[in-house]
């Protein structure tokens, strides 16, 4: 494994190219080019705060940060596994002409994924400067939580672009998978809105305490009454399945592919 | 400088590729892709033919070699390729590699078509396993030899097929690996563009660089090659100096198409009877020549016709020991033979041929009254052979032999048999036309 890396990282150069490739290939064309990317997010923020904050009324002050707080990292997860599904099969002109370690290839979707996630980040910071935020009390947390997600990512990008290759129904399937995962983690919903005896089955998800940490950070710091990081206990239940969930996507793609360009 | 450093970076002794007892087999699935759901319900029950796409090949090549492979369709020899450069693995055997390689499997492969050829250079060098300064230094030598400084910042969607594959050629061969794979990319643009590829291998060669070549040109192998390998159905039937294989290979492929040819030959010739027997009963009376000759010129629509009083049989092609055959070879010593039936009284008819090429071009026709040759008189119920005895030079391919008898005035016949019969014929020579002129060519130097 360790050569593998070592293997990896002598690949960097390309991982960056394609990372690259990928960033100008998703906005070449459009009028608006990268700002697609904050757009998006704004425009899904507006719409749930019509209805949330309008429509629905549920009481969360500032809803709209509220939202987008949590939003955005979940956004770095779905369009990596959501991009990263068809991956393999849509560069099979190259994955069948030329070697390279092909976990180069979801790899630099994720990488493109987290480059867009961090424009919306620094977006993010304007407005709640904008407003008076205190979001830089806790912003030292911030690198190591986008790391410890960032392998979350990394995992099932590989697990479902490595399965995609063979089952190709799964690109289907992801799509409302990723719906569930975004309903049953408290993004649009606070955490303490969930009864009771469902509350462990929405805490044993890790992006609900990554999400309650991107929350602390940016938005609690405003409403102290909030606030209040999740427990050791739950910190560390989702740092054991992320990196669980890392290696099985690892070994499962390791295991592969192989055979990539054989069934491609 | 830095070709000078690479020029000695391993000896010639030295093993770049190592294949040992390499086999792949395949799986041919029934069904494409089997579906999530097949799955589970058959759980790896989908039906699949197993295929050996090589089996138990072995060979090294040294440092500074060019190893050229040659071999039907399908006889593995992209597997090969492939697997030498790491994009499949062996079923079983060992594929060992000593320096960096480049494999020219594809070229442009992985273009991105919004991009431009500026920013695909850098993807597609990057692929290649060039580092960003490399790039950036071997840059204005890339965009020179593909020859598109006018479009390098136009997206690639814009650019012809040639222009793709002349910048992917650029691109690969700017890497400057230690070894090289190439398959079948030396077909590239036009003649000039081919001319400087050829030059950048050979350069690779001088370089002392390891390089390993499929291609179905086999004067390519023969020029470049120091040694060549024939693969046929998967299995290495023979390894050795460019020339022998090259012949062995020529052999093999003339052989395939001897029986190829005969095979179609022998359909041909029955279409042909079919069409003689049933055109033998609406044969027309004495038709002018010069009606005639357009008649065969408008196309196929008559096959036979003359007044009947003689009738064609059997014709038929001998070689010189008079047994039949079905082709001939350049300059073979043959003999055109037909049979002719009389049904009444004729008195000194004229026999000829006319032979044609499948164009319909008419390569050759004679016949008795041109060469002066008194056929005599024949009565109701002769039989007698007319043979025309010749080499054929021409140019491989197939012709088609028209058989004739006219009466005494030349004009009208008594049958004509259009196409009655194939000649396929074998030459050695590529060349354009008809005739197979087989000249011998020199060179000699007259003034500096």
């Amino acid at each position: 494994m360790i050569k593998n890396f070592k293997t990896l990282f002598s690949y960097r150069e390309l991982l960056f190219s394609l990372t690259k490739k990928e960033l100008k290939v998703k906005y070449r064309g459009s009028i608006l080019g990268f700002f697609w990317s904050l757009l998006n997010p704004i425009l899904t923020m507006l719409v749930y705060s019509f209805v949330f904050s309008i429509v629905m009324r549920g009481g969360i002050e500032q809803f709209a940060i509220f939202l987008i707080c949590a939003l955005l990292p979940f956004n770095f997860l779905s369009n990596s596994v959501n991009y990263g599904a068809s991956s393999i099969i849509s560069n099979s002109n190259l994955v069948n002409k030329i070697y390279f370690p092909r976990e180069i290839i979801p790899l630099s979707i994720v990488f493109a994924n987290l480059v867009n996630f961090f424009f919306e980040l620094a977006a993010l910071f304007i407005v709640l400067g904008i407003m008076g935020y205190k979001f830089y009390i806790y912003l030292y947390l911030l690198p190591v939580l986008i790391i410890i997600q960032f392998f979350l990512v990394v995992g099932m990008t590989l697990l479902v672009s490595a399965l995609n290759v063979f089952f190709r129904d799964l690109q289907h399937l992801i799509t409302i998978i990723m719906m569930v995962w975004f309903f049953g983690t408290p993004i649009i919903y606070p955490l303490s809105m969930v009864p009771e005896r469902f509350q462990i089955f929405i805490k044993i998800n890790p992006m609900t305490i990554y999400a309650a940490y991107y929350r602390n950070i940016f938005y609690y710091v405003k409403y102290q009454e909030g606030a209040g990081f999740p427990s050791t206990v739950e910190t560390l239940t989702a740092l054991g399945i992320t990196l669980l969930i890392f290696f099985i996507g690892y070994f499962v793609f390791k295991r592969l592919d192989p055979r990539f360009a054989e069934e491609i | 400088m830095v070709k000078n450093k690479n020029k000695y970076k391993y000896s010639k002794d030295e093993i770049a590729v190592d294949i040992r007892s390499v086999s792949k087999k395949y799986r041919i699935h029934h069904e494409k892709i089997p579906s999530l759901k097949q799955t589970i319900l058959k759980f790896r029950r989908t039906t699949y033919e197993e295929f050996m796409a090589l089996s138990d090949v072995s060979f090294s090549v040294k440092h500074g070699e060019t190893i050229g492979i040659i071999g039907p369709n399908g006889s593995g020899k992209s597997t090969l390729l492939k697997l030498i450069a790491r994009i499949i693995q062996p079923t079983s055997g060992e594929v060992m590699i000593n320096g960096s390689l480049s494999a020219l499997l594809e070229l442009g492969a992985g273009f991105h078509p919004d991009l431009t050829g500026r920013e695909n250079i850098y993807i597609n060098a990057s692929i290649l396993g060039m580092k960003k300064r490399d790039i950036d230094k071997k840059l204005g030598d890339i965009i020179r030899f593909s020859e598109l400084e006018r479009f390098i910042d136009t997206p690639v969607k814009n650019y012809s097929s040639g222009m793709y594959m002349r910048l992917g050629f650029s691109v690969a061969i700017n890497v400057n690996p230690d070894i090289l794979l190439v398959d079948e990319v030396l077909a590239v643009g036009d003649q000039a563009f081919q001319a400087k590829c050829y030059k950048v291998i050979y350069d690779f060669m001088k370089r002392g660089k390891t390089i390993i070549i499929v291609s179905h040109d086999l004067d390519t192998i023969s020029d470049l090659c120091s040694s060549a390998i024939f693969l046929r159905d998967g299995k290495m039937i023979d390894m050795g100096k460019p020339l022998n294989i090259v012949a062995k290979y020529r052999a093999y492929i003339e052989e395939l198409d001897k029986k190829r040819i005969i095979d179609q030959q022998s359909a041909e010739r029955k279409k042909i009877f079919r069409t003689v027997i049933e055109n033998n009963r609406k044969i027309i009376n004495g038709v002018e020549i010069t009606k005639l000759t357009n008649l065969i010129v408008s196309g196929e629509t008559i096959k036979r016709f003359g007044s009947g009083d003689a009738e064609i049989q059997n014709i038929k092609l001998l070689d010189r020991k008079d047994k039949e055959v079905d082709f001939c070879r350049y300059g073979d010593n043959v003999k055109i033979v037909y049979e002719v039936l009389f049904k009444k009284r004729i008195e000194e008819p004229v026999f000829g041929i006319r032979i044609r090429d499948f164009k319909g071009n008419i390569v050759y026709g004679t016949n008795t009254r041109l060469n002066n040759i008194k056929t005599g008189n024949f009565k109701k119920d002769d039989l007698i052979k007319v043979i025309f005895s010749q080499k054929i030079p021409l140019i491989g391919g197939e012709y088609l032999v028209s058989p004739a008898v006219a009466y005494k005035d030349n004009i009208t016949y008594c049958d004509w048999v259009n196409d009655m019969f194939t000649i396929n014929i074998i030459s050695r020579n590529i060349a354009e036309g008809i005739a197979d002129l087989n000249p011998e060519i020199s060179i000699k130097r007259v003034g500096t």
